[in-house]
């Protein structure tokens, strides 16, 4: 059986993890701010909310997760699942456009 | 592991009493008592199939009135489907057999394991539940389709729980054995040493953790609109029922895989076992599990060619429909490839593993005329796609199992059935199987549709034949299984390898020990089929 002990764990610092922690912080403001700034234009509030949002879902995981320390095939399965999850949306989408 | 374990106790003797069984964290244990309740809710699912094909013994009402019908077809799905096909192969020979095949002595993670069995018969007390409460089980069919589903008054939120909660079983299972096989395969066994079963389990693996989550949401989804009329799916509020077949569809087909890839990883061990040749294209094999687990994510949408979507959608889907079918042949050629020249064994597992692709051939093919876009107008909701189904799922999927269970009885019990029996068993299954559901490809062909407790005159003829069918069929199954019990109570003694294999599993003791092996097992030098033909 492989012996797992001597695998290499990365530390994250606290000047990292606060980093991380005021990116999160910023980008929730900034949501808030283009949803009261463009109240009226609500396309453009809701595109530019998932785009923060998954920003804010990416830092999460490549830092608080330690993806970006971890091995590249994490990386690649979260890739994966991602387009994975990202082709439902597509499909589904074209059925609903083009009906 | 330690380097040694040597001990003349196998784990069944290793602790005694149903509490070491219940709360046993050993992956054998738990793989038998997934074993017990699996063939146990088979049994009931069968007779409600009997009952129903009676029902159809002739047009009219026979034995049962229009709803008791449609409540006895929802419920024999919803226990086939979640209770029996979905978990079978991977948590019963899966937990089982992988982490022996892979040379390691547990699974990853063993108290989730049980947890995962647990969840299991929480999940099928939900189920069954719905016989004695309320206004009976649901009588939606195994789908639960919107806006139906939402305006019956039969218990769907209680079977839309049981295959939620039977969805984490399945979830936690699929997790384990994905870690299991990246993190305990035995020192020396790369990814390509692995044998094509563990392969297999890899694929269904990723399914059952990502696709399952899916139907997890939607089936809450269900429950929502039931009791807030939150307006997702009925129209009359605003839904949109569509939505629910994309969502239950995204989830339910690659669901199908998670009952057909672990079935092929059986046919990949049986072969090559019993003709005694090693397997035609390895890599071909583990990779076209990779790629029908992938390509399988996308074809969800040929199940409602007629319900309203649009058609650049259905082409889309058709062509994908198509596509899905191409690593599938690989997988047949290059098992009809390893037979080619083999000295063939003809003992019950490698009947099972022939049935197998002759019956699943049939439901493949049978697959693509339901995905021709204007094949489909004509024959979809008609009794060719209930033919077509069972052929892929019982025909195919129940088939390797039965050919797992001979193949590797006297591995888990350390005995043999009666061979001869066994055979007659095999005969009375194949004969009994075919007359039941061929007749439904020629109905569905005539214009029948199912799911109706009634049917036209010019039908009965290949109902009766159907129906009388399902007897010879039920009387298979009995015999098979008194056989298997009798041999695991009195067979002879099988030793180690019976069938003459070269792979892992057939090195350690007949019952194996409480930790797989004696000691650290040896790899076959050139893989797990690297036989002298």
């Amino acid at each position: 059986m492989e012996d797992h002990s001597k695998e290499k764990q990365h530390i994250v610092s606290y000047k990292e993890n606060f980093g991380t922690w005021l990116g999160l912080m910023l980008l929730t403001a900034l949501t808030v701010a283009v949803s009261v700034a463009n109240a009226s234009l609500i396309t453009l509030t809701v595109v530019t909310a998932l785009v923060i949002a998954t920003t804010k879902a990416i830092l999460v995981a490549y830092y608080f997760m330690h993806l970006k320390f971890d091995h590249k095939l994490y990386r690649i399965m979260l890739l994966i699942i991602t387009l994975l999850f990202s082709s439902f949306m597509l499909l589904t989408i074209v059925d609903y456009l083009s009906r | 592991m330690s380097e040694s374990l040597s001990t003349d106790l196998n784990f069944f003797q290793v602790k005694k009493g149903i509490i070491s069984w219940l709360f046993s964290l050993d992956h054998k244990r738990i793989g038998l008592m997934y074993l017990y309740a699996i063939i146990s809710f088979f049994l009931v699912g069968v007779t409600l199939g009997l009952l129903m094909r009676l029902e159809l013994i002739a047009p009219g009402e026979t034995i049962m009135k229009a709803k008791t019908y449609n409540q006895t077809f929802t419920l024999h799905g919803v226990i086939m489907i979640f209770l029996f096909i979905i978990p079978s192969i991977p948590a019963i020979f899966g937990n089982f057999f992988l982490p022996i095949m892979l040379g390691t002595d547990d699974v990853a993670l063993p108290k989730l394991n049980l947890l995962s069995w647990w969840l299991y018969v929480i999940g099928a007390l939900f189920a069954l539940s719905t016989l004695v409460f309320g206004d009976g089980p649901a009588d939606t069919g195994w789908t639960f389709y919107a806006p139906y589903s939402v305006q019956t008054n039969t218990n769907v939120t209680m079977s839309v729980m049981a295959a939620f909660i039977l969805g984490f079983s399945s979830i936690l299972t699929g997790l384990n054995f994905i870690v299991t096989i990246h993190r305990l395969r035995a020192p020396g066994m790369g990814w390509f040493q692995m044998p094509l079963f563990a392969w297999s389990l890899y694929a269904t693996s990723w399914i059952q953790l990502l696709a399952t989550p899916i139907i997890g949401i939607t089936l809450l989804m269900i429950v929502a609109e039931r009791a807030f009329g939150v307006g997702l799916f009925d129209p009359a509020i605003g839904g949109d029922p569509i939505l629910y077949q994309h969502l239950f569809w995204i989830y339910s087909h690659p669901a199908v895989y998670i009952m057909a890839l672990p079935a092929m990883g059986i046919i990949s061990e049986i072969i090559p076992t019993f003709a005694k040749r090693s397997i035609f294209g390895y890599k071909a094999i583990a990779y076209s599990s990779m790629a029908i687990a992938f390509v399988g994510y996308f074809v969800w949408g040929h199940h409602m060619f007629t319900s309203g979507m649009s058609g650049s959608a259905r082409i889309i889907f058709s062509v994908l429909t198509f596509m899905v079918a191409i690593p599938t042949a690989i997988k047949v050629f290059n098992w009809v490839a390893t037979m080619y020249k083999g000295s063939i064994d003809l003992q019950p597992p490698m009947l099972y593993a022939m049935a197998f692709i002759f019956q699943f051939m049939i439901g493949g093919l049978t697959g693509l005329v339901l995905a021709a876009l204007a094949a489909d107008i004509h024959l979809h909701d008609t009794y060719f796609v209930v033919g077509h189904f069972h052929y892929v799922m019982f025909g195919g999927t129940g088939f390797a199992m039965f050919g797992g269970m001979h193949y590797w009885f006297p591995k888990i019990w350390g005995r043999m059935y009666n061979i001869k029996i066994a055979k007659f068993a095999f005969a009375l299954l194949v004969l009994g199987f075919n007359m039941l559901y061929f007749p439904m490809l020629i109905l569905g062909l005539m214009g029948m549709p199912r799911r109706y407790y009634d049917y036209l005159p010019q039908f009965t003829d290949l109902n009766v034949l159907s129906t009388v069918g399902s007897w010879i069929l039920a009387i298979g199954l009995i015999t098979m299984l008194v056989n298997l019990i009798n041999g695991m109570r009195k067979g002879a003694p099988a030793g180690r390898n019976p069938w003459g294999s070269i792979s892992l599993e057939w090195q350690t003791k007949s019952p194996p020990p409480l930790e797989n092996f004696d000691k650290q097992p040896e790899l076959n030098e050139g893989g797990p089929y690297n036989y002298k033909n």
